[in-house]
């Protein structure tokens, strides 16, 4: 019964998305259609291994404090530093979406 | 004519007779002549404005014996930046907090300002965050250049290996200066911008309650930007004043 209403519930759910099926043949006729798919891309790339680079600092830091919770304040200071040059650079990507999209 | 923010339109209705032949006789016409503000000069001058008020407050009413509430909150502001700058460039670091404490009030009140309904952020356009960004850049040459003067501060550029080692570093080395300009520019504009752009699009999905989130996650980030804008500040200037012992 609770798989039933499981299954239910999820298809109950994607035909909300129902307007997707609208969209049958609509062919991307102007000249520029490929640059907002570059754009999604290349946002996801940057921002997934922004990701990763940001989760390996965290966990680095949190590795110190726990090893060391005197130099908390250092490790802390060294923390906020690397996460905002990496989130920087995810940022690059959007700064070149936002001038060319 | 791009819409208005109504402080822009006040000083467009009240200067633009003034500003308007002024410019034109300069030679920076503006696009628009009945209104040569665009929204964000408008906005860095009450920037500006607002803090030549608090400064001036805080001015007249400094003492020693009984300070009042925000000369304890300047205290605490000038004792943090003289802190930091302390540790990262070393002794004699008191003659940059000046400039440090106003470039960062001037970039944190900027981007607590686009929090307010009818007011956006400065420095959410571009051209803000740049001339911030060179501000900093011609501050920190300047300093290195009066430190060691030209040729041996020209010489930090080509690296610590011989010849061979400088005609590789030194193109290296001008292209992560200019790098600099450009990653505080974008740094800043992006994350003001974005923060402003993520607000809107969850706003347009669900308005209630979920876009408070975001202006959260704004708050947080407006602090966190002046703070690393000063800080890389700091980092590039100790690496143009540092002495080799």
């Amino acid at each position: 019964m609770r798989k039933f209403l499981f299954l239910f519930m999820l298809v109950a759910i994607m035909m909300v998305a129902a307007p997707v099926y609208a969209q049958g043949t609509g062919s991307p006729a102007s000249v520029n259609w490929a640059t907002p798919i570059a754009a999604g891309i290349g946002m996801a790339i940057a921002s997934g291994l922004c990701g990763l680079g940001q989760g390996k600092a965290t966990a680095a830091a949190s590795e110190a404090i726990a090893r060391n919770p005197g130099a908390t304040a250092g490790i802390r200071f060294a923390l906020i530093l690397g996460l905002v040059l990496i989130e920087s650079l995810a940022l690059y990507t959007l700064a070149i979406i936002i001038i060319k999209v | 004519m791009p819409e208005q923010l109504w402080f822009t339109q006040f000083l467009n209705q009240h200067l633009a007779g003034v500003v308007t032949p002024l410019l034109q006789k300069i030679g920076f016409a503006p696009h628009y002549p009945e209104a040569p503000f665009s929204n964000f000069v408008a906005m860095e001058l009450l920037v500006f404005v607002l803090l030549i008020v608090f400064f001036i407050l805080v001015r007249a009413r400094l003492s020693v014996e009984s300070p009042n509430g925000l000369q304890h909150i300047v205290e605490t502001i000038e004792e943090f930046i003289n802190h930091q700058s302390e540790e990262i460039i070393g002794h004699h670091s008191e003659k940059f907090t000046p400039f440090l404490v106003a470039l960062g009030l001037f970039i944190l009140v900027s981007n607590l300002l686009g929090l307010i309904p009818g007011f956006e952020s400065p420095t959410a356009s571009p051209a803000v965050p740049l001339g911030c960004a060179i501000l900093s850049f011609f501050y920190y040459n300047m300093h290195g250049l009066r430190k060691h003067g030209a040729l041996k501060y020209a010489k930090h550029f080509l690296g610590p290996l011989g010849i061979v080692g400088a005609v590789i570093m030194l193109p290296i080395e001008i292209v992560s200066h200019l790098a600099r300009l450009l990653s505080l520019t974008v740094r800043l504009w992006a994350n003001m911008y974005a923060g402003d752009l993520v607000t809107m699009a969850f706003f347009s999905m669900v308005p209630i309650l979920l876009p408070v989130a975001f202006l959260g996650l704004h708050l947080a980030v407006a602090f966190l930007q002046a703070y690393i804008f000063v800080l890389m500040t700091m980092i590039y200037l100790s690496g143009a004043v540092a002495e080799e012992h």
